[in-house]
């Protein structure tokens, strides 16, 4: 009759959502050939030149990365409203805000982390130096939890409609643009040997200051939506 | 001695609506509802098609925003803080992921709301007649299958209020027996519920109260 606290029901959300990803392994793969695929397009169409695909590595993998988590970012929410279990987790006993942060959590970990994982293979097609690697890889671990953060409000926000995969691109995008600006910066700093450390510390803040916020505004949206 | 000890709850109201109404549109979809509902109670909803039924099953869980009039919870007026874990819904929508079997989705509702004394996860779905479907993904299951899984929650979570919408849907006999004898446990145990359904209850407790939907 006891109720289960705050850390076997993140436990259970957090398992849940897991063991929904890896009972459909394919899509997780699908964002990471999707970003193999697009940074070998770039020698293709610029010509295999070492100093330029050395000096746009940086930025490359970065937008590359953001363009594959927004493909895998729209189901984030869908399924769990079209099945119910949305509602059930809405009169579930605990704050929705933290259950929806472990749902972020574990979709950051499916999609987010397998693109880290072969950042550095991304990079070395197009010749970003092996000293600026632990550089962009810290720009990525900061960044993508921000753009899963940021991605989940919107999806949350655009829960009811029909077809929103371009119009969750069309209002993620231009949110993406400070992360983006100051994880690149970082990079091309450590590329020039210039110190790259106050670029992170940014991401660093903005990310704890979305931590925060965004389960909360997800939590709000997903009740309206729930609501209507 | 046992008369005693369940004639007390008789009085605690759970849940009571005053002069409830809602609007789709500025057009009523039901006005001016009024019932009480008592702990070891049952409530029977009734109504056409479009009467309003999901919809106040809706607003008693806490999904729609009431448009008129009030909610008790307890004598207190509803909010959600107070009612937390002590309100069951079963809605349309099942609320089980089809890539997860029967127990792995229960397994996440206990997580949330943990058990009811002396139940466990292998007794509820043997129960309600899941046995040997433990470890099916749900997506496998038939219909009814899917419905027993939703109902194996009614029989682990320890809610005081039932909202069950149309629980007899897609069910075949010895479902609706089920669900009856479930209810019946429930309403021993003290517990109220509230379910709607358009096709006749046959409900073998005592009499429940009929509430009919009208605009």
């Amino acid at each position: 009759m006891s109720r289960p606290g705050l850390t076997t029901a993140c436990a259970a959300m957090l398992r849940r959502d897991l063991t929904l990803a890896w009972r459909r392994r394919g899509d997780i793969a699908m964002p990471v050939l999707y970003a193999l695929i697009v940074t070998m397009l770039f020698p293709f169409a610029l010509g295999p030149e070492d100093t330029l695909l050395e000096r746009i590595a940086g930025g490359v993998v970065l937008v590359t990365i953001l363009l594959a988590m927004l493909l895998a970012l729209d189901t984030m929410f869908s399924s769990d409203i079209e099945d119910g279990s949305l509602e059930q987790l809405v009169l579930a006993p605990q704050p929705l805000a933290l259950m929806l942060a472990m749902k972020i959590l574990a979709h950051w970990l499916t999609t987010a982390l397998p693109l880290i994982v072969i950042s550095p293979l991304l990079a070395g097609m197009l010749h970003l130096p092996t000293s600026v690697m632990p550089v962009l890889m810290l720009a990525l671990l900061l960044s993508t939890p921000m753009l899963s953060l940021l991605g989940a409000i919107l999806v949350a926000l655009t829960a009811g409609t029909r077809r929103s995969g371009m119009l969750l691109a069309l209002m993620l995008l231009p949110l993406c643009v400070p992360v983006v600006i100051f994880a690149a910066g970082a990079v091309a700093a450590s590329q020039q040997g210039l110190p790259w450390l106050a670029p992170i510390a940014w991401l660093g803040a903005a990310l704890v200051l979305l931590l925060v916020l965004a389960p909360l505004a997800c939590a709000a949206a997903l009740r309206i939506a729930l609501d209507a | 001695m046992s008369a005693a000890l369940t004639a007390v709850p008789d009085h605690v109201i759970l849940l009571e609506t005053r002069a409830l109404g809602f609007y789709r549109q500025d057009e009523p979809v039901f006005a001016s509802l009024n019932f009480r509902l008592r702990a070891g109670e049952l409530g029977l909803i009734e109504g056409d098609n479009g009467s309003g039924k999901t919809t106040l099953m809706r607003i008693l869980a806490g999904l729609l925003h009431v448009d008129e009039g009030e909610l008790y919870w307890r004598g207190q007026p509803l909010q959600r803080e107070h009612c937390l874990g002590e309100v069951l819904f079963l809605g349309h929508q099942l609320g089980l992921k089809a890539d997860l079997s029967p127990s792995e989705n229960l397994q996440v509702a206990v997580g949330l709301h943990g058990y009811r004394a002396q139940t466990t996860l292998s007794a509820a779905l043997a129960e309600v007649g899941l046995s040997g479907y433990e470890d099916e993904p749900v997506r496998r299951l038939s219909a009814g299958q899917k419905k027993r899984a939703a109902l194996a929650r009614l029989v682990l979570l320890p809610a005081k209020l039932w909202l069950l919408d149309e629980p007899y849907a897609n069910l075949d006999r010895t479902g609706i027996a089920l669900v009856n004898r479930l209810l019946e446990e429930h309403l021993a145990r003290d517990g109220a519920a509230l379910v709607t359904s358009h096709g006749t209850v046959s409900f073998h407790g005592g009499e429940p109260q009929r509430i009919r939907m009208h605009a």
